[in-house]
């Protein structure tokens, strides 16, 4: 009796042990001990991508134009050498990511933050390394190309989303099309709490849109035409649902997306209007047994 | 990844201006730091320009500058210092709340102070790798380690102190000085080892962290808050939201539970932040109805 008491004991306390270790709150990403010897890795990336400018540079100081010429296309020629820089610098930091992910390919999961974790590692290395380059076109006049960099580096996304203006992390997120970010937003697809690093992917789907200040933590899954209000927070692993608008610390929903609706209408209307609507029917050739697969698009049943 | 314009935060210095002309100090700072730069260059051109076979030249130059950066840097931390050695002579930098006001001298030289330090802080800021902030913030005396990582969040220079590996989130801002009013209150911020400070979050001046502490997004602190050893917290001003687990060794399948309980948990949230800001407003409006019923009877 009393051996089963104890065990009963043991339970409950193992149960309220579990309660704790629910990450249901958002630290963040910021780099964890940044250490000296990555610095190995920019030098490298500064000085191949500087060779090309320097040889261009060259080129330019013994060409036989007139002095004159020279100087005036300059500041265009300065424009397009920092572009170059950038570009290169966009090869040569991808060129040790592809050796990179060849020694260890990156993962989601829950990792240790000790030196002797492969995982953590080569996490911070990764980082560093996107880090340079994404700075470099950050502080750059034309910072849209950012984009170019993002999709380089392994996040799927076209050139219809904006997020220019947010904080992002450059691995594991997937975007739809329009996808809206707003300033001074936080995407983390990892997050350090206390000794433990947490990798989960990101998705959003087409239309979804993210007010400003808002922190996303990792694993978040946001549906078709759904809002997050500004300064919201969600918490780890959190399924937003198509067309609803969310808000709150952490956040939770508000009411649908009317909005979302009337982009419908409108796209449905110049649809319908400007061409005449043509309705036809097709026989499909297939099975019979396989025809109560085909959706019906009236809303009737299959004959 | 990168920090961008809606959320930059560095320089890590209050550009508060009380007098145009600790502008000139700042020029001369820039003219002075720069000058190093300038002989290297000259140096550089002497060891290897040769108009026949400029190969070394050119392959050694993008190198070369990133060389004369980080040189400028040191420069810049170091004639930087020199001067605030020198202002400390006439005025030492001291904690406490004080007028905001230009005929205030702890005011009128804590403005001094910070104008001075933005052109290291600035320098430092624009170079993609943080090993430049923290050795920045070390040379002009914040008790910092290497292993911190400070470079996301807006951090002050001043009276300041880290432990080992604290995490600063991004967009978090650590302060030790701020203006409220009429005041400008100075004190010293404390962070203990093993801090993890979320995004977004705000410290006011005169906090301490303790140890194997974790601050949820979006929190903050009152000036002079006390933080326990330990704890999550969450809210603001912060509170306690439960004990920090994550630093013991744990089996990792026990981290990958799911939040079950949204409601509840959504419920802990709403006491931490709305419902005492209601009570708080209700109670106010109480006293003000009070206040009037009693000057009518009266």
């Amino acid at each position: 009796m009393n051996e089963k008491i104890e065990n009963e004991k043991k339970d409950i306390e193992n149960e309220e042990d579990d309660s704790e270790f629910i990450i249901d709150f958002t630290t963040s990403s910021a780099i964890n001990r940044v250490s000296l010897k990555f610095l190995v890795v920019y030098i490298p990336i500064f000085w191949f991508s500087g060779i090309v400018i320097a040889t261009l540079w060259y080129g330019y100081t013994v060409s036989p134009w007139p002095w004159i010429i020279k100087l005036s296309f300059l500041p265009l020629l300065l424009f397009f050498f920092t572009l170059l820089f950038i570009l290169s610098c966009f090869f040569f930091s991808k060129l040790l990511l592809i050796f990179i992910n060849l020694i260890h390919l990156p993962k989601e999961g829950i990792f240790r933050t000790e030196k002797g974790d492969t995982d953590f590692e080569f996490w911070r290395l990764r980082t560093e390394i996107k880090k340079i380059t994404l700075w470099l076109i950050r502080n750059w006049p034309l910072p849209w190309i950012d984009v170019i960099a993002f999709r380089w580096f392994g996040i799927n996304m076209d050139f219809s989303s904006h997020l220019n203006d947010a904080w992002c992390d450059a691995e594991f997120i997937s975007f739809g099309k329009n996808v809206t970010v707003g300033q001074g937003a936080v995407i983390m697809s990892s997050m350090v709490v206390g000794n433990y690093l947490i990798i989960k992917k990101i998705t959003f789907d087409d239309y979804a849109l993210v007010g400003g200040q808002s922190t996303i933590a990792p694993g978040t899954h946001f549906g078709k035409d759904t809002v997050l209000g500004a300064v919201s927070v969600t918490t780890l692993n959190q399924k937003l649902e198509d067309g609803w608008i969310y808000s709150g610390i952490p956040a939770r929903k508000l009411k649908p997306n009317k909005y979302a609706e009337m982009r419908r209408d409108i796209i449905q209307k110049v649809d319908v209007d400007e061409r005449a609507k043509i309705e036809t029917e097709h026989e499909v050739n297939i099975d019979d047994d396989k025809k109560h697969l085909i959706k019906n698009n009236n809303g009737g049943d299959n004959k | 990844m990168s920090i961008p314009n809606s959320m930059r935060v560095g320089p890590f210095c209050a550009s508060v201006l009380v007098k145009k002309k600790y502008l000139i100090l700042y020029i001369f700072l820039i003219w002075i730091s720069l000058l190093p730069a300038i002989l290297e260059i000259w140096w550089y051109w002497q060891m290897l320009w040769v108009e026949e076979r400029p190969l070394h030249f050119y392959v050694f130059l993008p190198l070369f500058l990133l060389v004369i950066y980080v040189s400028t840097v040191f420069s810049a931390i170091i004639f930087t210092k020199l001067l605030l050695l020198i202002i400390s002579i006439f005025h030492k930098p001291r904690e406490g709340t004080f007028l905001r006001d230009a005929a205030d001298k702890d005011y009128r030289y804590w403005s001094l102070r910070n104008t001075i330090k933005k052109w290291p802080t600035w320098l430092a800021h624009k170079f993609p790798f943080p090993f430049l902030d923290n050795i920045c913030f070390k040379l002009l005396g914040v008790k910092t380690k290497f292993s911190n990582s400070l470079f996301e969040g807006w951090v002050d220079t001043e009276f300041m102190e880290f432990g080992k590996n604290v995490v600063i989130g991004q967009g978090a801002i650590v302060q030790s000085s701020v203006i409220i009013g009429n005041f400008l209150i100075i004190r010293k911020t404390v962070i203990e080892e093993n801090v993890r400070v979320g995004a977004h979050v705000i410290i006011m001046p005169g906090t301490h962290i303790g140890k194997n502490c974790i601050l949820n997004t979006w929190s903050s602190t009152m000036v002079g808050q006390e933080l326990k050893e330990g704890w999550i917290y969450n809210g603001s001003p912060a509170k306690e939201f439960k004990k920090n687990r994550f630093f013991e060794d744990i089996p990792i399948e026990k981290l990958t539970k799911t939040i079950g309980d949204m409601d509840g948990l959504l419920k802990k949230y709403d006491e931490q932040r709305v419902a005492r800001v209601l009570k708080e407003r209700k109670s106010l409006k109480r006293k003000d109805k009070e206040e009037k019923t009693k000057k009518e009877n009266g």
